[in-house]
């Protein structure tokens, strides 16, 4: 309705007529009193902008009234969109999933992204790439937490100042405009490591256009010493492709292939193939593990020695002079006993062809090179290990060396970088961060702003994986396709479409970049069709790198073993430091990962903190326990302040600081977490480096640690060693061949009685249950983020944790074996979901009955009824039920120490602007839990929901002719989050009341036991014994295979 | 009769020792304990130790806001240890409320006089102590709001509480103990709150007694109903002495933790509870008779009995601590077995270690008759001995849950600031109730007292004479 405005002039047409003379005059005072004619207010609704702000007040007032009348509660506000156009193939409510890929040091793996309404919501990994295989890693299931950060980067920055789009545009026009004209000169790209085939033809065509421009690529975790070593070995780079499920001797010199490598999902997959060995022959694989502190390879190895990085060199010559005739000129001593050493050679030399030396990143070139003479000797090349090409065949250490001897050649006037963070993890010599000062203009794409972005002229935000279309290539080299499952939440840009606007390219859409890399012709029906078929498969079939037969110089080894030689004689003395990626952040890239974070290490149980890991004994020579602070220094005068974290099995002469830490600034995760180890990290050796001095400083640093690191006292740590043979039940091969069902004698229960009648289940429809097979498991821990990501687990806080109040649904107990703490026997993981007891002690404890079974068996959790008792928690002997303390999923986790503090800010204050970001990745089928319930695994019960749906529709569609008696859901249909995760394969899910189930197979193997089966808690979830595989002449005395406990 | 202070401490089984001293007549026994609510103004120590408590009670108050405003992580709860200092200060409040029953009921039953000089004294305690107890698992649940879900409401989705759990076993015995606690305190009052009315000055206290005392005029029939109904209560509440305290130790006891698993725990709780419960009568009462010039009826004879419960008791407590590591020695099961060896040499030795010195060692020193009539000595005795009973519900609680069967739960607890304060907030609601109750209501059983004193049975004071002659 037009409105009458009585302020404005009226226009002067026709004769004129007046009120009065006030009215004649038309003077201001008059106008206001003519407006203010009618009650204050009144006069306001006639304007049509101003009637809103009556329908408000009256809105207001009704709102008021209404709280009067019903309540004081206050509902949170929503706003709903009509769905009006639906796009075609998709329904409200029933979650979709894409292909796609995600890229990490210059390797990608290939993902299954479910989307939920828009909302990509959770990773799985993609059943049909040939690297994954439906299985992840943590930090592919952690990425999509990522996209939701509500720290990422939002805005183009200008100098550390807000600026636009439109502005970087106009700029870079004109910017790269001249850049061109220049024919490149001056600039300079910097990038992270990538083997994206689209990035790869934006970097041709860049340098076709600017042929002066120069490319660099630095990745602080990288590859460059197998590089190094494939060039020695055969002259040219390949990269090695290893088969451990064709291996039964494995020996892994400082490699952590079971983690720490691109294609660790795979390996993993068929290091666990190597280690079933239920079938007859009953055989399986055998790791021996040379390394200085525990990686995950490390604590699943039968034989593990720990040596100084340093020195695994001299362990390789060893090896060479025993195993190989052309490389037998070592002289040097080792610090492995002979027969252990003795052992490894005799069993390499006797599984010619079905054995493999694996040598880590940080052991220089001249190892890996031996690695590969004494693998093509023992004729393990084209059986255990392959090779082909290697994308990443630029020493990024040398790269990164090159740019900054151009910067400081003042060479440099404009640089990129894409992605990355040089200035926190470049090498500390470099001091790359003061030298981006000196840069004309450099220009930083990110995710977040970080230490680079600071210091740079221009930062622009990173469009996540999930946002972006791209490419990549995985570890074997097939291509996977990257595409977006949502526009860009603060509208980034890939890394693509910023060299497009480089490359002042006329297209500069991800979307037709990568399509044109991809081959494409607009309008060609067969590149329709086969790309079509990438998008629905997320990666290009057969596309793997050829395999290739290059041969090593034999001729050329005795020059490795005395390069060793010289490198072991230069080797400074003293302590050297071991630098490694973080198993939860990675490089540092994934610091504000509030999931990661709070992810235990496998080995140390630490979270949200990383640490000087030092051996007992070498912490007892500086004088210092977990938590003191010490100067850690190196000859050349960098020094960090850092807490110490005692280890076990760490060598003495070595300390282990894992990188990616001590990052503030950046997010409000990532902010005051650990302690910034690369600024110790030299150039010339990222491994490792020698001299280095510890001492004593002074103030101690608290640690979140889940599990208690040691025995807590000499009592307890007694009666874990007395029990542990009880909770993780294990043999040796040769045991388990003799005695098939040992894992049945490791206790024996005198009588299974119940206080109460137990649940009838028999007759149940479903009996839902797990097995774990602790022979297969690593500890990896892609199941607890994948836990987490399914069920909306909220994350607690560095404060909570300490607490003891991480709310994990499954947690993997990790426990170390033997009486002497610098060199434990071996490492136990066991992964703990719930256990759905059959005669579940929390059950007969809660006095409101919040958690009952169901009719399938399970037991389940009520939060609408739960009162918050915490009874049943204490009565659980797993202790796998968590508690909401507070409302943790609406409150930012806080790092606050000291035992007697709390934080009322914390507890009171809701968080302001992330909570709603972070709730588009709930998953809408769980239940978001409220302060005060306790919650615990469900076997991902909205899953099990979701199979029998669809198995129920299909029984109802079937000829009744066809269908069987009741509706049976397919073994393998229902799998949990965890389930799905584990590269390993270790936990099978599935009913027992289908006879051929998997499970029901597991559930009556010979190697089931029942953890604390003495309390006759039926749990459903069972556990497989593991198996180890000691070389005999090595193996410590088995033990009894009837063990003396009762129950 | 003389009116000199008499020493009633003799071991002379030949003569009855006197339970009252310096009174040989009913109106100064009326006066005097009437004294103590009739003076115009309490003395200044009143004023004192109220300011304080009241300070720690509204201490409390505000730390429940601020608990139920936040949430239970604001105490040291955490992963295993989910119960922490609510629950120990449950069991331990639990634990002084068995005194007062005890003596009125247990005692009145076995005709034991002396108990009339504490019985209201006691009874009082009981009720406050309940109180305190039962607001610990009240704001100790997660959702606070939804904590009347423990009791059997009808409702329309025929949802009822789980009747296998313990917890709700405590919600029925707790709240049938105080019930009847209540109800036998105030019956047992009726008869004084008559008297405090008939003396009463001003309008308003007169209708204030007069209301709670039921239109009490002393008539026979009155009387005979009276001691009726007293004496029924009496026998409904022995038995709940004992079942409060058994069916709270099942919380324990039929959890599976070990360290809790244990059928000797009813019997052990119920000489527990007596013990602190006695220890605290004495803690207040010693304080008490000082102050308002009681010591003519809670004499030093009355002292001293107490104090031979308190060994007795504290003996049976010491029996039970060795009585557990017995079994769990001789169950043979290795998790049992830890959880004790655990508890005297593990982490938490140290709260172990004072629990014994205060409960077992140091009440020894009640053999001495020289320490059981020593006013300071057994003052600090029964002090240690509340701390002592409180560290036993800790180790009980804490300890078992810190390590119980997977070795990779195990923690140690921290308390926080909040369990801290709000044990001395509970202090302070217990203190703040015990001194309006001095101040407003009869401390000690008029009508009771003066029925066992000589005036009350001239013939045996005669029996007497002729004995003594």
């Amino acid at each position: 309705m037009p409105s009458v405005d009585q302020t404005a002039p009226r226009p002067r047409t026709g004769k004129t007529y007046w009120r009065s003379l006030e009215d004649f005059a038309d003077t201001p005072e008059f106008r206001e009193f003519m407006f203010r004619e009618f009650p204050a207010g009144a006069s306001e609704m006639l304007d049509s902008t101003q009637r809103r702000e009556f329908l408000k007040i009256m809105g207001a007032s009704l709102a008021l009234a209404g709280m009067g009348i019903s309540g004081c509660r206050r509902w949170p506000e929503e706003k709903i969109a009509p769905y009006a156009s639906r796009p075609a193939g998709r329904l409200p409510g029933i979650p979709n999933s894409y292909a796609t890929s995600m890229e990490l040091g210059g390797v990608a793996s290939g993902l299954l992204v479910t989307s939920y309404d828009g909302r990509p919501i959770k990773i799985e990994g993609n059943p049909e790439h040939p690297m994954n295989r439906g299985a992840t890693d943590a930090w592919a299931q952690a990425s999509v937490l990522e996209l939701y950060d509500p720290d990422r980067s939002r805005h183009v920055m200008r100098n550390n100042q807000e600026s636009s789009w439109d502005n970087f545009s106009s700029w870079a026009e004109a910017h790269f405009g001249a850049v061109r004209e220049a024919d490149g000169n001056g600039l300079c790209i910097l990038s992270e490591a990538t083997a994206s085939p689209s990035v790869l033809d934006m970097k041709r065509r860049l340098l076709e256009a600017m042929p002066n421009a120069k490319w660099y690529e630095y990745e602080p975790l990288n590859n460059d010493n197998e590089l190094a070593g494939s060039i020695l070995a055969f002259g040219s780079p390949y990269r090695a492709q290893y088969h451990f499920d064709r291996a039964k001797i494995i020996v892994s010199l400082d490699s952590d292939f079971l983690h720490a490598h691109p294609a660790a999902v795979k390996y993993t997959r068929d290091f666990a193939s190597g280690r079933r060995a239920d079938d007859a022959p009953k055989t399986m694989n055998r790791l021996y593990v040379v390394e200085s502190g525990y990686s995950l390879t490390g604590a699943n190895a039968d034989h593990r020695v720990a040596v100084r990085s340093g020195d695994i060199g001299a362990v390789a010559g060893h090896l060479a002079k025993m195993l190989s005739s052309s490389a037998a000129n070592w002289v040097g001593s080792i610090d492995v006993a002979k027969p252990m050493l003795q052992q490894m050679a005799d069993d390499l030399a006797s599984h010619r062809g079905e054995c493999l030396i694996v040598v880590g990143p940080r052991q220089p070139g001249e190892v890996h090179a031996i690695a590969h003479l004494l693998n093509e000797e023992l004729g393990n090349v084209g059986r255990t290990v392959s090779y082909t090409a290697r994308p990443d065949a630029k020493p990024q250490a040398a790269s990164i060396k090159a740019l900054a001897a151009d910067i400081d050649a003042g060479e440099v006037d404009t640089l990129v970088i894409l992605g990355g963070n040089p200035a926190y993890n470049a090498p500390a010599d470099l001091d790359f961060a003061s030298k981006l000062g000196s840069v004309g203009a450099t220009i930083h794409v990110s995710s977040y702003e970080d230490e680079t972005s600071k210091r740079c002229t221009w930062h622009i935000p990173r469009a996540h994986y999930l946002e972006s279309w791209g490419d990549a290539r995985a570890y074997d080299g097939t291509i996977g396709i990257t595409q977006p499952l949502i526009e860009p939440l603060f509208g980034g840009r890939s890394p693509i479409e910023l060299l497009a606007i480089i490359n002042g390219d006329d297209v500069g859409a991800g979307y037709d970049i990568v399509r044109r890399s991809f081959g494409g012709v607009t309008g060609d029906a067969d590149f329709e069709r086969h790309w079509r078929r990438v998008l629905h498969d997320g990666f290009v079939a057969d596309s793997a790198f050829a395999e290739q037969s290059p041969t090593v110089r034999s001729d050329e080894a005795e020059t490795w073993i005395i390069a060793l030689a010289r490198r072991a004689s230069q080797e400074r003395p003293g302590l050297e430091l071991v630098f490694t990626g973080d198993r939860s952040v990675y490089d540092g890239r994934f610091a504000n990962n509030g999931w990661l974070q709070e992810l235990p290490d496998p080995l140390t149980k630490l979270t949200w903190d990383n640490a000087v890991q030092l051996s007992p004994s070498a912490a007892e020579n500086i004088g210092v326990e977990t938590g003191d602070m010490v100067n850690v220094s190196l000859q050349g005068g960098s020094h960090v302040e850092a807490a110490v974290l005692v280890m076990p099995g760490q060598h003495a002469q070595s300390a282990t600081l894992t990188l990616g830490y001590g990052r503030n600034g950046v997010g409000r995760i990532a902010e005051d977490a650990g302690f910034d180890f690369y600024q110790l990290r030299p150039s010339d050796s990222m491994g490792f480096v020698g001299g280095a001095t510890i001492a004593k400083s002074s103030g101690s640093y608290e640690f979140a640690l889940t599990q208690h690191h040691h025995a807590l006292d000499t009592v307890g740590g007694k009666g874990t060693q007395d029990r542990l043979p009880t909770i993780f039940r294990e043999a040796n091969l040769d045991e388990y061949k003799e005695h098939p069902d040992f894992a049945d004698h490791r206790v024996h229960v005198a009588h299974r009685l119940s206080l109460w009648d137990e649940s009838n289940l028999d007759n149940a429809d479903y009996k839902w249950a797990m097995s774990i097979d602790l022979t297969t498991c690593t500890g990896c821990s892609a199941c607890v983020v994948a836990c987490q990501a399914e069920n909306n687990i909220p994350i607690v806080g560095k404060d909570q944790v300490k607490r003891g109040r991480e709310m994990h649904w499954i947690r993997v107990d990790r426990y170390f074996s033997g009486s002497n703490p610098e060199t434990p026997d071996s490492v136990a993981m066991q992964p703990v979901p719930c256990m759905h007891c059959e005669n579940a002690a929390c059950e007969e404890v809660c006095p409101v009955a919040a958690t009952t079974h169901d009719r399938d068996g399970l037991n389940v959790m009520i939060y609408n009824r739960c009162i918050g008792t915490r009874y049943c928690s204490n009565n659980c002997p797993y202790k796998v039920r968590r508690f909401n303390f507070f409302d943790y999923q609406v409150r930012e986790p806080v790092r606050e120490t000291g035992l007697m503090h709390v934080k009322p800010s914390y507890y009171t204050r809701p968080q302001s602007d992330t909570h709603p970001l972070q709730q588009l990745q709930h998953n809408p089928e769980v239940t978001i839990r409220s302060r005060g319930v306790m919650e615990k695994c469900t076997y991902c019960i909205q899953r099990i929901s979701a199979g029998k749906i669809k198995a129920k529709n299909e029984w109802v569609k079937a000829k009744p002719e066809d269908r069987s008696s009741r509706v049976t859901v397919p073994d393998g249909s229902v799998v949990p989050a965890c389930a799905q995760a584990c590269p390993a394969q270790a936990i099978v899910f599935g009913d027992l009341a289908d006879p051929n189930s998997r499970v029901a197979k597991l559930h009556a193997h010979e190697r089931t036991y029942e953890m604390l089966e003495e309390l006759n808690p039926k749990p459903r979830t069972r556990y497989m014994a593991k198996l180890r595989n000691p070389a005999p002449s090595l193996a410590p005395a088995a033990p009894s295979s009837q063990g003396s406990a009762h129950g | 009769m003389t009116t000199l202070p008499l020493d009633n401490t003799f071991d002379d089984p030949t003569r009855r020792a006197p339970l009252v001293l310096n009174h040989d007549d009913f109106g100064s026994v009326t006066n005097t304990i009437c004294g103590v609510n009739e003076r115009p103004k309490p003395p200044r120590a009143w004023y004192i130790a109220f300011a304080i408590s009241s300070t720690f009670l509204m201490v409390l108050g505000v730390l429940i806001g601020y608990l139920f405003w936040t949430g239970v992580g604001v105490w040291g709860n955490q992963n295993p240890a989910m119960w922490g200092f609510p629950i120990v200060n449950f069991v331990f409040w639990v634990g002084i409320g068995h005194a007062g029953t005890l003596i009125s009921a247990i005692l009145y039953l076995f005709r034991q006089k002396w108990r009339t000089a504490i019985n209201r004294f006691a009874e009082a305690m009981t009720i406050f102590a309940v109180i305190c107890a039962g607001m610990f698992p009240g704001i100790h649940v997660g959702r606070v709001w939804v904590s009347y879900w423990l009791f059997p409401i009808p409702n329309q989705m025929e949802l009822w509480p789980q009747f296998r759990s313990p917890l709700l076993w405590d919600v029925f015995a707790v709240g049938t103990y105080f019930t009847v606690s209540l109800l036998f305190w105030y019956v047992g009052m009726i008869p004084d709150l008559a008297t405090l009315r008939d003396r009463a000055k001003t309008k308003l206290k007169a209708i204030s007694y007069g209301i709670f005392a039921l239109g009490w005029r002393g008539s026979i029939r009155h009387w005979h109903r009276y001691e009726r109904a007293y004496l029924l209560l009496a026998a409904l509440a022995t038995p709940l002495v004992l079942s409060v305290h058994s069916v709270v130790s099942f919380d324990f006891a039929v959890a599976q933790v070990p360290g809790w698993h244990t059928t000797i725990f009813p019997p052990y709780f119920v000489a527990g509870a007596i013990f602190s419960g006695f220890a605290m009568v004495m803690t207040l009462a010693i304080p008490a008779r000082q102050w308002w010039g009681l010591k003519d009826f809670i004499t030093l004879r009355h002292l001293e009995t107490m104090n031979k419960i308190i060994l007795v008791t504290g003996s049976m407590v010491g029996y039970a601590y060795i009585m557990e590591f017995f079994t769990a020695w001789y169950s043979g099961a290795m998790y049992e077995s830890f959880a004790f060896v655990n508890r005297m040499f593990g982490q938490y030795a140290w709260a172990y270690w004072i629990m014994v010195t205060c409960n077992v060692i140091v009440p020894q020193l009640f053999w001495f008759k020289k320490a059981r009539q020593s006013i300071p000595i057994m003052f600090g005795i029964c002090l240690l001995v509340n701390v002592g009973m409180w560290f036993e519900r800790f180790v009980i609680i804490v300890t078992s849950l810190s390590q119980d069967y997977l070795p990779a739960n195990w923690d140690y607890f921290h308390p926080t600031w909040v369990d801290l304060t709000m044990l001395a907030g509970s202090f302070g609601l217990f203190l703040t109730l015990f001194l309006l109750f001095i101040r407003y209501l009869p401390v000690i059983a008029i009508a009771e007292v003066k029925a066992i004193m000589p005036a009350a049975n001239p013939h045996a004071h005669d029996h007497d004479k002729e004995a003594s002659a």
